[in-house]
């Protein structure tokens, strides 16, 4: 095949197969075409005013260093006037992190941006060494990913900084709009899909009433592209690879973003245009932009992604955990089915085909809009408020982090406790448990 | 249903009448023959209780539609909705409605449609058969001007038959993906048309949990998101014709259980694939997003039903757009297009920012979902 030119300046030979849409690309114009979109979500977007103070969550990944390169670039070559940093945090794994954040050290100095390191120690008062110890290392992947969704903004609100920008890419966009379909949560779908959203501060004072906005500026940017534009800028990462599984409806997403990445190149970009379309059908959403227009919409404990990039690992026990649930609920509502037919019987609507057939299923399945009361579960339209013990955004009374963190200061041997209140009896086991109901239970 | 034996019986007894020893384990429950095939039937029945006998004059009954594409699935459907007529006319002298059943010839003409529909006809007689070529979709769509404009014909040929437009339309599809999406939405748009012509009110199509959770998914990743609260609901459609899904609280491979148990006479009726070919096509370039789709959700159902019905579920949660209104529709799939966001322009994840979204655009206006199939430069050079 004779070499063919840049299909955008026609003058350079074309050295790269562009992964979103398969142009062919010369390094310096994938470049620019890269920075140039990523400008263009910022703007489009509004996603920062002169003279804001940036805080760019930094793992020494690939996301978040391609992100700081950028932002750096864009910086001065747009003049937004942001005052940007870097923003790290430290799980308390022993040796997990090194490599990492030596990476991110290198990189503050490389962007000349002011670098701060926060540990799980000083955030909740348990390093990720201190709770595998205490819960074994089965199930503490829990612990992680609740921990992290809200480290970053308890980090943003003692540095008092109030947006956070993220590195999350439309891979991960597209991946969790597939997850939450697949797990039934129209809720955290919608949310997750929204380019900006924000949370109340995470200060220990509850009655304070700043929120941290977070944002998303590679929301659009495939990850093959990120992988490119930090390889010829010769960018200085870290491959991390998490020492925990995804869960099983993360790693069976992303398998399917990835076979569906091969069949139609587009199809990441569909799905991230198909979860904003969505976002606006959600019932009892507030998202009426779905993500499209820069209002805030709450972040609360969306998914994070869990423990980063480890692939394919997944265990499929998740699975069959919500399949566990699923049918209890499907056996309870029909209960409830029989029993409601039972009280109402004799208004004479068409009963002569088998309900007492116990195995059928009940009328409550998709479709059927209008019929009404035959869920047991309650609507959940997850009316968010704030969490009783720390003030971050929750659909429920305590956080999920506060939650946890009962358990594990309960269990913990007269030591210090972060936050003295009343202690239930909850076993560890128990709290996992009352976790996993309140994330399959969001339908 | 006369018995065979089936692979993975168990020696437990029938956990519903106790009395026979169950052949396979439906959902965690092991059934034996006339227990599963009612279960079958019951599911597919209780979706149909709005078509209970009327005592209307015999030329004012409800007529259904049908399409019959011979899989397992629609076939049973057939089967299930004759024995149920038959059980009503002994009950009752009368049926709750008529059965007209339509099957569309693809233009590879991979089946012998009219052989196969002959045989089904002479299995189960008392309904009304047809079928129509597929590129009828052009002849008989009255407002076809936006369907026949969504390629350009080729410079120098002019007024196409339609089996020649449609021939032309996919020889300038660019993925197999786009040509299955294309003929698929013309499929639909071309039994619509034909239950409209035959005064039907309602089409009973087959799809089981796992079709419509893969739909589902496959119509999110073609970027037809707005377009979900119409893809598996009961109910109007923005066709104006009733859609309604009666085996979609029945998994794929119960329906193929149910046919593996049934006599050989309704297995003989049935032409599809096997679920080994799609594997085994999944590395080639000809694999198709509605593949992808089909092979996962096979696969999850095997141990996971109640998440391939939870999907359906959510998918059924989604409320239609308030803004909608009918006449901002897509000239190609005919769903209802929220603000009139026509093409794959304007939107925060499209970078072009000097695209004058109208000047891609001939006389039809596509979704996005639509304007990713259909290749946009034969579509320019249509000028406008
Ligand atoms: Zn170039
Ligand atoms: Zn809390
Ligand atoms: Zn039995
Ligand atoms: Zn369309």
């Amino acid at each position: 095949m004779p070499p063919s030119p840049c299909a955008l300046c026609k003058v350079n030979r074309a050295l790269i197969l562009r992964p979103k849409d398969h142009s062919k690309l010369c390094k310096t114009c994938f470049i620019t075409v890269f920075e140039t979109e990523i400008h263009h979500t910022i703007i489009a977007n509004a996603l920062f005013h002169r003279g804001e103070k940036i805080a760019i969550g930094a793992s020494g990944g690939k996301d978040s260093t391609v992100l700081a390169s950028v932002l750096k670039t864009l910086n001065e070559r747009y003049d937004y006037g942001l005052d940007l940093i870097l923003l790290s945090i430290d799980e308390g794994i022993k040796g997990y992190r090194d490599d990492s954040l030596e990476t991110v050290k290198r990189n503050a100095e490389q962007y000349g941006m002011e670098l701060t390191i926060l540990g799980y120690e000083e955030l909740y008062g348990w390093t990720m060494d201190q709770v595998v110890a205490q819960v074994g290392k089965k199930g503490n992947c829990t612990y992680c990913g609740v921990f992290r969704r809200q480290a970053l903004d308890r980090g943003a609100s003692r540095l008092e900084v109030k947006h956070v920008v993220t590195g999350h890419n439309a891979d991960d966009v597209a991946e969790t709009v597939l997850m939450n379909l697949l797990r039934g949560d129209l809720p955290r779908l919608s949310r997750t899909t929204s380019i900006i959203t924000s949370t109340p501060s995470a200060s220990a004072n509850p009655s304070s009433n700043t929120n941290i906005k977070r944002s998303k500026p590679l929301k659009y940017a495939y990850e093959k592209e990120i992988v490119l534009y930090a390889h010829h800028k010769n960018l200085d990462y870290f491959s991390t690879e998490c020492i925990y599984s995804p869960e099983a409806f993360r790693g069976s997403a992303r398998a399917l973003i990835k076979n569906l990445e091969r069949v139609r190149p587009s199809a990441i970009l569909d799905v991230v245009r198909s979860g904003e379309d969505m976002a606006k059908l959600v019932p009892g959403s507030d998202e009426g932009c779905g993500g499209v227009c820069s209002s805030s919409v709450p972040a609360a404990e969306e998914e994070e992604g869990g423990c980063g990039s480890a692939q394919g690992r997944s265990s499929g026990g998740e699975m069959a955990s919500v399949e566990a649930q699923l049918r209890q609920n499907d056996a309870a509502s029909e209960h409830n089915l029989e029993t409601e037919i039972t009280t109402a019987g004799g208004n004479g609507s068409g009963k002569q085909h088998g309900r007492h057939d116990s195995g059928a299923a009940p009328l409550s399945t998709a479709g059927k809009k209008g019929k009404k009361g035959f869920t047991p579960r309650k609507a959940n339209k997850q009316v968010m408020g704030r969490c009783k013990k720390c003030g971050y955004l929750s659909s429920q009374d305590v956080c999920k982090a506060c939650v946890l963190l009962e358990g594990l200061n309960k269990a913990r041997p007269k030591n210090s406790i972060e936050v003295a209140y009343e202690v239930q009896d909850v076993s560890v086991n128990s709290i996992k448990d009352e976790l996993k109901k309140t994330s399959i239970g969001a339908d | 249903m006369p018995g065979k034996h089936v692979a993975g019986a168990t020696a437990e007894p029938c956990r519903r009448c106790k009395d026979n020893i169950s052949v396979l384990v439906v959902r965690s429950e092991p059934l034996c023959h006339d227990c599963f095939a009612r279960y079958v039937h019951t599911k597919c029945i209780k979706r149909l209780e709005t078509f209970r006998v009327n005592f209307a004059a015999e030329d004012q009954r409800r007529r259904i539609l049908l399409p019959l594409s011979f899989g397992v699935a629609s076939t049973t459907l057939l089967h299930i909705l004759d024995l149920h007529l038959k059980t009503q006319r002994s009950k009752t002298g009368r049926t709750g409605f008529v059965i007209h059943v339509i099957s569309i010839q693809d233009p590879e003409e991979s089946l012998p449609t009219d052989r196969l529909l002959e045989k089904t006809r002479e299995n189960y007689p008392d309904h009304q058969y047809a079928s129509l070529p597929l590129h009828d979709v052009f002849r008989l769509i009255p407002d076809d001007a936006s369907l026949r404009d969504l390629v350009p014909e080729p410079t120098g040929k002019q007024n196409l038959a339609p089996g020649e437009y449609l021939a032309h339309l996919i020889d300038s599809l660019t993925s197999a993906t786009a040509r299955a999406d294309v003929l698929t939405t013309l499929r639909t748009r071309l039994i619509v048309e034909h239950a409209r012509l035959n005064g039907c009110e309602s089409i009973l199509w087959g799809d089981s949990t796992t079709r419509l959770a893969e739909k589902t998914l496959a119509e999110t990743a073609k970027g037809r998101g707005f377009s979900l609260p119409w893809q598996t609901a009961d109910g109007l459609t923005p066709f104006g014709m009733n859609f309604h899904y009666p085996l979609r609280d029945v998994l794929k491979k119960e329906l193929v259980a149910y046919i593996n148990m049934s006599e050989n006479k309704l297995a003989s009726l049935v032409h599809e694939s096997s679920p080994g070919a799609t594997q085994a096509s999944m590395s080639s370039k000809n694999t198709t997003i509605d593949d992808l789709m089909k092979q996962y959700f096979e696969s999850v159902e095997e141990n996971f039903p109640s998440i391939v019905s939870n999907v359906v579920r959510t998918a059924g949660k989604l409320e239609i757009a308030a803004s909608t209104t009918s006449d901002l529709h897509c000239s190609l799939c005919s769903m209802p297009v929220p603000g009139g966001r026509f093409g794959i322009h304007g939107w925060g994840g499209d970078q072009q920012d000097g695209i004058d979204v109208q000047s891609a655009e001939g006389s039809s206006r596509l979704c996005y979902g639509c304007t990713r199939s259909i290749p946009q430069a034969s579509r320019k050079a249509n000028g406008t």
